[in-house]
């Protein structure tokens, strides 16, 4: 492979610095107006109270929903290197991920079921339809999960009698 | 006692905290985001149009189309959003460069930017998502806070991108997955194997995010409604088949008393009872009804053309008109009608949904419906239309 000669590789490096900067200064400048923004038209009150809902968002998040994803990745992981258990483990992971974003959508909608300000907010049966949703997310699941497993068990039956060359 | 450590950058195993990975999801979460906000930055200038910009009548569900979309890049960003941040979760306990330096203040700088992006989108999403709810449970006012987060937001991910370039140009393309092969089949098999694979992690996430849209589209395509578990609006639902979201009690609006009058003020002064203005030329438009909650719904509507009302007062071409609203208070008593819209042949003072006389909660007995325009601003109960010239 040749190499560009010296002057293009530092032509590149030129570009792409004054693209960088570019960005920063733009992205100052937009971040500046939109604080303009929030300074000029909230109360002193409430921009005293924006950042802790703020430092809130990124607390939930850094310290609780990630770290809980993290912990269940990690009893699944130690689960997985049971006997058996590699052939479910990718169902069972996808499943939980699943069930896990759709149920965090739905706390809010679960939180303000009837109480919506008029009868046409929040007009389902939200609590059945969390349920029927979690229910259809676990027997996709399990559905793929069993095929799975006859699929891999036909696999290694016909591999092992010797009829063709296995995987 | 010794307190427990914090863990370091390297206590997180899994081979899925790569820059290759957050390259990938960054781009889909990248492009969801730009789409919401161009989205919302349309609805923002629909409801205070700055003077350089004209927006046009046509198409007729434009913004119907762009909310949808709005909403539900929102929706989609939350699973997007947090698979991002998961990815770079190990970056959150990197060490700064100590003692202080020229790196150490641009590790500092780009910390505080990402500290930024993550909290305003974070939030943002959050207030975003609550307020289709109509759910309002903080301190400080929806409106002007998610616009101006956006900004904050939008900024804050250009100095991000400007910082992580070079690392973004290098995973741009695709690498090699950190895989072992599956040896032969046993009995169980390590960790190594069994967990989560890159092209399995990006399958789990776009699925994620299929999934918890196409649970909520359903607000705005009504052939998902059935589907729409998610959504906080069910379509056909609501006094004639359509959804409010401001009624009549909660905008002040009692019973119409019977000698009600419509007045139009321009060139000439109009006054019309109820059965006057039935008895004027009756013309039908099929428009959607779309909020700026992300919901929507089409209806057929029946009533006066304005077109035809502000040549009956001899207002001039290219007159703008005031709508004024029976209801009490709030920002939208009063409306204004561009001459682009008042000249629509499908803008009418509307009398009658889906084949009957509204209903109060639908703003009995006139309101606004015009094509291209956010819910808020079809103006209900209208009682007075001012040509403004």
């Amino acid at each position: 492979m040749t190499k560009p000669p010296i002057g293009q590789l530092r032509s590149r490096l030129s570009a792409t610095i004054a693209v960088r900067t570019g960005l920063a200064v733009v992205g100052v400048g937009v971040g500046l107006w939109g604080l303009g923004l929030l300074l000029q038209s909230l109360s002193v009150d409430a921009l005293i109270r924006l950042p802790l809902w703020l430092a809130g968002a990124v607390i939930a998040n850094d310290f609780f929903l990630v770290p809980l994803t993290i912990s269940v990745g990690w009893m699944l992981a130690r689960w997985s290197i049971g006997p058996g258990h590699h052939r479910t483990v990718t169902t069972v992971r996808t499943m939980l991920l699943y069930a896990g974003i759709t149920t965090l959508v739905a706390i809010p909608l679960l939180l303000r079921q009837g109480k919506g300000v008029n009868p046409t907010v929040l007009p389902r049966n939200y609590l059945r339809d969390w349920l029927l949703l979690e229910a259809t997310i676990v027997l996709v699941g399990v559905l793929v999960a069993v095929v799975q497993g006859r699929r891999l068990t036909f696999r290694r039956s016909r591999a092992s009698s010797g009829d063709i060359g296995g995987r | 006692m010794k307190l427990p450590e914090l863990p370091t950058e390297k206590a997180f195993p899994s081979p899925l905290h790569h820059p290759r990975v957050a390259t990938v999801i960054g781009r889909w979460l990248g492009v969801a985001v730009t789409v919401c906000f161009l989205t919302g930055l349309f609805s923002h200038f629909q409801q205070a149009t700055p003077g350089w910009l004209v927006i046009p009548s046509r198409p007729a569900s434009l913004y119907r189309v762009t909310q949808g979309l709005h909403v539900l890049t929102g929706i989609i960003s939350v699973p997007l959003l947090l698979a991002k941040l998961w990815t770079v979760y190990p970056k959150l306990f990197a060490k700064l460069p100590w003692p202080p330096s020229r790196k150490a203040l641009g590790a500092a700088f780009e910390r505080l930017s990402i500290a930024m992006l993550v909290a305003a989108m974070a939030l943002e999403l959050f207030i975003g998502f609550l307020n289709t709810l109509q759910w309002y449970p903080w301190p400080f006012p929806f409106k002007e806070t998610h616009y101006a987060l956006a900004w904050i937001i939008v900024g804050a991910l250009l100095v991000h991108l400007g910082v992580k370039l070079p690392l973004i140009i290098a995973n741009w393309r695709r690498t090699p997955a950190d895989r072992t092969p599956v040896p032969e089949p046993a009995e169980s098999l390590p960790p190594a194997i069994t967990g989560l694979s890159r092209r399995g992690l990006f399958r789990t996430v776009a699925g994620t995010a299929a999934l918890v849209g196409v649970t909520s589209l359903g607000q705005s395509v009504s052939a998902f409604g059935p589907i729409a578990v998610l959504a906080p609006r069910k379509p056909n639902v609501g006094p004639q088949g359509l959804p409010v979201n401001r009624t009549a009690r909660d905008a002040g609006v009692a019973i119409v008393a019977p000698d009600w009058r419509f007045t139009i003020t321009g060139p000439e002064q109009l006054s019309y009872s109820l059965d006057e203005l039935r008895a004027l030329p009756q013309s039908r438009s099929d428009l959607p009804i779309a909020c700026v909650e992300g919901w929507s719904q089409g209806a057929r509507w029946e009533g006066i053309r304005v077109k035809d009302l502000l040549k009956l007062c001899g207002a001039p071409e290219g007159s703008s008109l005031r709508v004024v609203s029976m209801e009490k208070g709030g920002f939208y008593a009063t409306s204004e009608l561009p001459p682009q819209f008042a000249e629509d042949p499908l803008t009418l003072l509307a009398l009658r949904l889906n084949g009957t006389d509204l209903d109060l909660d639908h703003g009995f007995p006139a309101r606004i419906i015009a094509p291209n325009r956010p819910g808020v601003l079809q103006t209900k109960w209208v009682h007075r239309l001012e040509v403004l010239t």
